[in-house]
């Protein structure tokens, strides 16, 4: 059903967001919960952030597809200030990490970390996919593994 | 035929440095640094044939300095060796023989409340009313905390080695009267100032301020005829790899920093064991622990170790090799964030002998590693015959 949304719907439910023709199918993939990036449909390989062709055998059939969202706390920072965000609030540092994913050596996805203390959170710590509703939309974010 | 030594960066003026709102327009700004570059270099408008700035656009900068005509003009983008280094190919190519290159630093409402607070700040402020992106990113400034991360992770770096690049850059700026930030620093004050982006804190980062500086751009051999000596451009690079995302980035040793090295290294007549002055850039200090590091004064990792052993603790200040001062200028940290066109001022006057109470006595040969990881990492190497 999401993905009958037009352009213009789409822009409106994430205002902020620098939506693409390259990257509308991962905004459209938040709406039902997927976390879609772009992967060349002849080599195989993953790219990000979203790119129109495979930087690596410049094939244009790209598409966007879902990852597990399983994987590795890369980099690991606290934002004691930062811009407005529904529901964000610095008093406690906010997390922000880079996190690399199962599919592919180097492939990152940038995000905070939901329902864990700051002390929790560090590089290597094993995290996965989860969702929160902001501004009304889905956005994904991580957990740490083994956490409920 | 190589650009090497036959361009000449003829002189440099500075307006100066505040970290707060200045009351001017950033085009008065750029005026002011160029006119005073113009008169230094013993030259009059009508020899400027090449403009090249970001802020303002050389439009506007030329009807505002009434310089009848040039035939090129540039407006690359920061940081500020691009702008040297696109002026001098332009001069060896014969596109044009004496450029004028600016930069107006302007605190601009998305990066100071107080800026924000100034109406005409809001309108000169590009994007300011574009939707903005929520915090989780490492985009932009974000992305060297997170690097700073993957630093301490990796090499065991403390804090105190960030530090290290914070004093030294506030105890150089006590004899620079252009710097915005020149009160003396301690360890302690820096252990106990406000995080920001954990792990940096408010003197990891440089300040938002309004100033500008000017150059002048020209054949080696025009340059023999201004009032100033020339200052000879031996190599410039703008290095670059594939993985240029802030989050994307595939290590601390494989970014374009190293290709800046690389290339300086094969195409620089001199290396670090010549010079006289180096310029590491510092818009975040872990910026500077990263060059220190791939520019090869010491291993991967070491270069907290590397200005501890280079400390001079009396003048609270680093001394490679007792010697070669690190940014006397006081770097973008104090200067405040001159996206490196401070780095390259300091570096011509110091190489000219004008340097007043930081003067290194008889600097010949300067190196200049400016911008960070991504894609803005660049280097030039100066000298003066």
């Amino acid at each position: 059903m999401t993905a009958d949304i037009t352009d213009d719907e789409l822009v409106q439910r994430f205002p902020g967001e620098p939506i693409t023709h390259d990257n509308a199918a991962h905004y459209r993939g938040r709406l039902r919960r997927e976390l879609l990036l772009n992967r060349c449909d002849d080599c195989a390989r993953w790219h990000a952030p979203f790119k129109p062709i495979c930087p690596d055998c410049w094939s244009s059939r790209v598409s966007a597809q879902p990852v597990s969202g399983e994987g590795l706390i890369f980099m690991a920072i606290f934002l004691h200030r930062g811009p407005a965000a529904p529901g964000v609030d610095y008093r406690t540092p906010y997390p922000v990490v880079a996190v690399e994913l199962a599919e592919q050596e180097g492939l990152r996805f940038t995000s905070t970390v939901v329902g864990a203390d700051n002390a929790g959170i560090y590089i290597g710590a094993p995290v996965r996919l989860d969702w929160i509703d902001r501004g009304g939309v889905p956005t994904p974010v991580f957990a740490l593994r083994g956490s409920s | 035929m190589s650009m090497k030594d036959r361009v000449a960066i003829a002189g440099a003026a500075t307006t100066g440095f505040v970290a707060k709102n200045s009351g001017r327009s950033q085009v008065s700004l750029a005026a002011e640094a160029s006119i005073d570059v113009i008169r230094k270099c013993g030259i009059a408008r009508e020899d400027i044939d090449g403009l090249c700035g970001s802020w303002p656009s050389a439009a506007v900068l030329q009807s505002t300095l009434g310089i009848p005509e040039v035939t090129w003009f540039g407006n690359p983008v920061i940081p500020m060796v691009d702008h040297v280094a696109t002026a001098a190919a332009a001069v060896h190519a014969g596109l044009c023989e004496v450029v004028l290159v600016y930069h107006a630093a302007y605190r601009a409402a998305w990066n100071s409340g107080s800026a924000l607070k100034d109406p005409f700040r809001r309108i000169a402020t590009p994007g300011l009313m574009d939707p903005r992106p929520g915090p989780d990113t490492m985009a932009a400034a974000v992305g060297y905390t997170g690097w700073a991360s993957r630093y301490m992770h990796e090499y065991g770096a403390s804090r105190e080695d960030f530090g290290l690049v914070a004093i030294n850059a506030r105890s150089n700026a006590a004899r620079n009267p252009a710097a915005a930030m020149r009160e003396p620093l301690s360890m302690d004050d820096y252990l106990k100032a406000p995080m920001i982006r954990e792990p940096l804190c408010l003197y990891d980062m440089d300040p938002a301020v309004d100033g500008a500086d000017a150059f002048i751009v020209t054949t080696a051999e025009r340059a023999t005829d201004m009032a100033l000596p020339p200052v000879l451009i031996n190599a410039a690079v703008l290095g670059q790899v594939r993985h240029n995302e802030e989050d994307q980035t595939v290590s601390l040793r494989q970014h374009g920093q190293h290709v800046v090295i690389d290339t300086l290294k094969a195409k620089s007549d001199f290396w670090i064991d010549d010079i006289d002055v180096y310029f590491p850039y510092d818009g975040f200090t872990p910026i500077t622990l990263n060059w220190i590091d791939n520019a090869g004064w010491c291993k991967p990792g070491e270069a907290g170790a590397f200005l501890r052993d280079h400390w001079v603790a009396e003048q609270r200040r680093v001394l490679i090799n007792g010697r070669v001062p690190v940014n006397p200028h006081g770097g973008s940290l104090s200067e405040g964030a001159t996206q490196a066109s401070g780095h390259m001022r300091e570096a011509v006057h110091q190489l000219q002998g004008i340097a007043g109470d930081r003067q290194v006595a008889g600097a010949r040969r300067a190196l200049i590693t400016a911008g960070g990881f991504f894609f803005n990492a660049q280097g030039l190497t100066l000298h003066r015959p």
